[in-house]
């Protein structure tokens, strides 16, 4: 069977021991693998009584049953854990290739438990897997700790590194894992789980080794699946020609741009960080990850150094979030985030918090909005908890319930926001507040057909009718996420493609309705998880500002996020009850019931 | 643009292009248990407020009295697929096609591109519930099917995206038909043109 290895690893940390178990095929098929595969095991291994930071939390990472095939932009791997940020159940995703390595060496998945007596590694290849002794990286940087790692590799080329850098060895509530120095598992404080297993790195080693039931088919798949990718000029031109960040001008155009910790909706400075100055200022060449055809990432370079970089979240978060428009220190501190092995949108959004709160008086926490070099200051006092920096790693909601003002936290369930001002956007303030893993816009991101005109332009003005298009979109994101699939992809690539694509892959029949279906399984499952946390319809929520202050400026003047009506409809179309429990029919629809 | 403009919108385009005569075909679009879908017998280019109707996704409610004869065809398609939007319109060279092929490959290239493939379903009732299964279960793998000599059945995100396979569906069909007129040899230009067959 082409897909699935079949295998999933046990490693638990405080024993020592290992074991490798089958896949089951049902779990496979229902889960998909990645994300879904993830939040099965969660759900059914890490309940309520198990703190984020407890040696029974699990790490677990997944690859998809597309994850390093030659489906286009597959090299995606998931890291699942009960989230020390939110509390929730927390997948964070990454397109580096520590999980396609994974998967050569032999394994779907691995499931890490238990915490190691003094700092460890993990190192996975086609012969095995063994823990080896971390002590001498313990404090390095991510930077540091790959090189090092790679030079004890075998064969470095075939090798990949996911580590932590100080931020996870310390804590830090939003700490990242970077895979292969510059691509983060960013979301929610997986490197912070990870540091609290004493676990500084995970290597993964193998030659592809990747089958299909059906090549002939594949191939044919594959060739329409580019052909699409090439036809789109959000794929074929504007994110490889300005990566991410070609968004900055779009969104400030639609005043869905925030700025100042969202007082504002667009940006007076927004010359100096377009996607176009980015291009022209820092830009050395462009790059993708691995089997990817979009190439999205950069490699740029300030005064100060290189590296990959900044994507839109980061440029926003550290830049115009922060009221900054120095693009050379939003690149350095981008920089700096990841070698620190921090998660950039919580960094920049909590800074931003920080520096409301300064504006107004109620606290002051070092930083200022404006102020490049006290943001710069704060991101290294964040990773190593120094100085105001403690305070600051606890994420926005904490840090701003310490000073009695959780109302300037721009977050849901605890996780900073996106890029993306939902006063401007029809659902999209939805989308934040029912994502099962706190207020994100990877969830079922709305960007594409509110904005981009994916696959139509509709109404951006929260008319009835667009609740249903978010369930849709976040539905076939958690597909993309548990396939092993990049969703940029998505902006070109359909349910069709990717269903039609399973299918010559393992040999089993897809149809888009499959991968919807799993979809929808996954989005309860996790929904199940969060509300047995004790989670309720009242965590579905948004802060007061974006609910209550109507945007003061830009095209989107006046508006504000009508939550409570959008969340009925959202409720009763998800088959959920009036406090938002899936009701009996649901889960049996779904295979869920207990 | 608000729902009511949209179905105009859509409607009013599906006319003037001769996809549908002045009393044929039907729209819908799910808002999660309800469907709004067209009158029975409304004139799709000519729709008004009152030729939008709701009625139950699930259960039967009074709009039923109202709307499209075709409606329990539109709620199984919902209950089966992903779609949010349903468009049934009666392309003239596209059926007239259905009543010799079983499947309709397009040969030209926006149609190869955006179909590769429509399936030609057999059914004498265009509303009875065996249809609604059959032309659901379609639906599934495809985002357009043809139902042999009466019309077509495309879903979408939203409505626009149903009428454009309608549109793209009758494109295809007219460019077969004209090559097939002039006769000849075809000169190939896709890589894999025997390979949409299998699609
Ligand atoms: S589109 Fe960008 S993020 Fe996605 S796989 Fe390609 S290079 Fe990576």
């Amino acid at each position: 069977m082409g897909g699935w290895v079949g295998k999933i690893a046990r490693i638990n940390l405080s024993t020592g021991k290992i074991s490798v178990e089958d896949l089951p095929q049902k779990t496979a098929v229902d889960y998909l693998g990645g994300r879904g595969l993830g939040a099965r095991i969660l759900y059914d291994e890490v309940g309520p009584s198990v703190e984020p930071y407890s040696p029974d939390n699990l790490l677990i990472f997944t690859t998809g049953p597309l994850t390093g095939t030659k489906a286009p932009s597959s090299s995606r791997f998931s890291v699942t854990t009960k989230s020390p940020l939110t509390g929730t159940i927390l997948d964070s995703n990454c397109g580096g290739k520590a999980g396609l390595r994974l998967k050569d060496a032999g394994y779907d998945a691995l499931i890490i438990s238990g915490k190691a007596a003094k700092p460890v590694c993990i190192i996975v290849d086609e012969k095995g897997i063994k823990i080896q002794d971390a002590g001498q990286l313990w404090g390095k940087d991510v930077n540091e700790t790959t090189d090092i790692l790679l030079g004890q590799a075998a064969n470095p080329l075939t090798a990949s590194v996911a580590c932590i850098g100080p931020a996870g060895e310390n804590l830090v509530r939003f700490a990242a894992v970077i895979n292969d120095k510059s691509k983060a598992v960013g979301r929610g404080g997986v490197g912070a789980v990870m540091g609290s297993k004493n676990l500084k790195a995970v290597v993964t080693s193998g030659e592809s080794k990747q089958i299909a039931a059906d090549q002939e088919t594949l191939d044919f798949i594959v060739y329409e699946a580019r052909k699409v990718i090439k036809q789109s000029p959000i794929t074929s031109i504007g994110l490889p020609t300005y990566g991410t960040s070609a968004l900055v001008r779009v969104m400030d155009m639609m005043g869905a741009f925030p700025s100042y910790n969202f007082t504002e909706s667009i940006f007076e400075h927004l010359n100096d960080i377009s996607g176009e100055m980015l291009r022209e200022k820092l830009f050395i060449k462009q790059k993708a990850c691995w089997g990817c055809p979009i190439g999205c990432k950069r490699e740029t370079k300030t005064a100060n150094g290189t590296g990959e970089g900044p994507e839109y979240e980061s440029l926003w978060a550290l830049g115009p979030e922060c009221g900054i428009h120095d693009l050379e220190a939003i690149a350095d501190a981008n920089y700096l985030c990841n070698r620190l092995g921090l998660d950039t949108i919580s960094t920049g959004v909590t800074i931003g918090c920080a520096m409301e709160l300064e504006k107004r008086g109620i606290a002051d926490e070092g930083v200022r909005f404006g102020d490049a070099k006290s943001m710069l200051k704060a991101v290294g006092d964040i990773a190593y908890r120094r100085n105001h920096g403690d305070a600051l790693a606890e994420g926005s909601r904490r840090m701003a319930e310490k000073h009695g003002a959780k109302e300037f936290a721009m977050q849901a369930k605890s996780m900073e926001f996106p890029a993306y001002e939902p006063r401007a956007m029809g659902v999209q303030g939805l989308s934040f507040a029912t994502s099962n893993r706190g207020g994100c816009h990877l969830r079922g991101n709305m960007l594409g057909p509110e904005m981009l005109g994916v696959p139509k332009i509709v109404d951006h003005s929260g008319a009835t009718g667009t609740v249903g298009l978010l369930i849709y979109h976040q539905h076939i994101s958690a597909a993309f996420d548990s396939l092993g699939v990049c969703k940029f992809a998505g902006f070109a690539v359909s349910d069709e493609l990717l269903a039609r694509m399973m299918t010559a892959i393992t040999g089993i029949e897809f149809v888009p309705q499959n991968l919807h279906h799993a979809g929808e399984r996954i989005w309860n499952l996790e929904r199940l998880y969060n509300l047995r946390e004790g989670f309720t319809s009242k965590d579905d929520t948004l802060p007061k500002r974006l609910m209550e202050e109507p945007l003061k400026d830009g095209p989107a003047k006046g508006r504000v996020v009508k939550l409570a009506p959008q969340l009925e409809e959202y409720y009763r179309y998800r088959g959920w009850d009036a406090n938002g429990v899936p009701k009996k029919e649901k889960l049996k629809q779904l295979g869920l019931e207990a | 643009m608000s729902m009511l403009e949209e179905f105009q919108r859509i409607g009013r385009d599906l006319f003037l292009s001769g996809l549908v005569s002045s009393h044929g075909g039907n729209m819908s679009v799910r808002m999660g248990d309800r469907v709004l879908i067209t009158h029975r017998g409304s004139q799709l280019g000519q729709i008004t407020e009152e030729d939008v109707v709701e009625t139950g996704l699930f259960d039967n409610d009074s709009g039923i009295m109202l709307a499209s004869s075709e409606t329990p065809v539109h709620r199984t398609i919902y209950m089966q697929t992903s779609g949010l939007a349903i468009v049934h319109a009666h392309p003239k060279v596209a059926v007239a096609l259905s009543l010799f092929e079983d499947e309709i490959i397009p040969i030209d290239n926006e149609g190869s591109y955006l179909l590769h493939k429509v399936p030609v379903i057999a059914s004498e009732i265009a509303s009875g519930t065996a249809m609604a299964g059959i032309v659901a279960e379609s639906l599934q793998k495809y985002k357009i099917t043809m139902v042999r000599g009466h019309g077509c059945f495309a879903i979408g995100q939203v409505l626009e995206e149903a009428y454009q396979w309608v549109s793209c569906l009758e494109e295809s069909a007219l460019v077969i038909y004209y090559s097939r007129t002039l006769g000849g040899q075809m000169k190939e230009f896709r890589k894999n043109a025997d390979q949409y067959k299998k699609w």
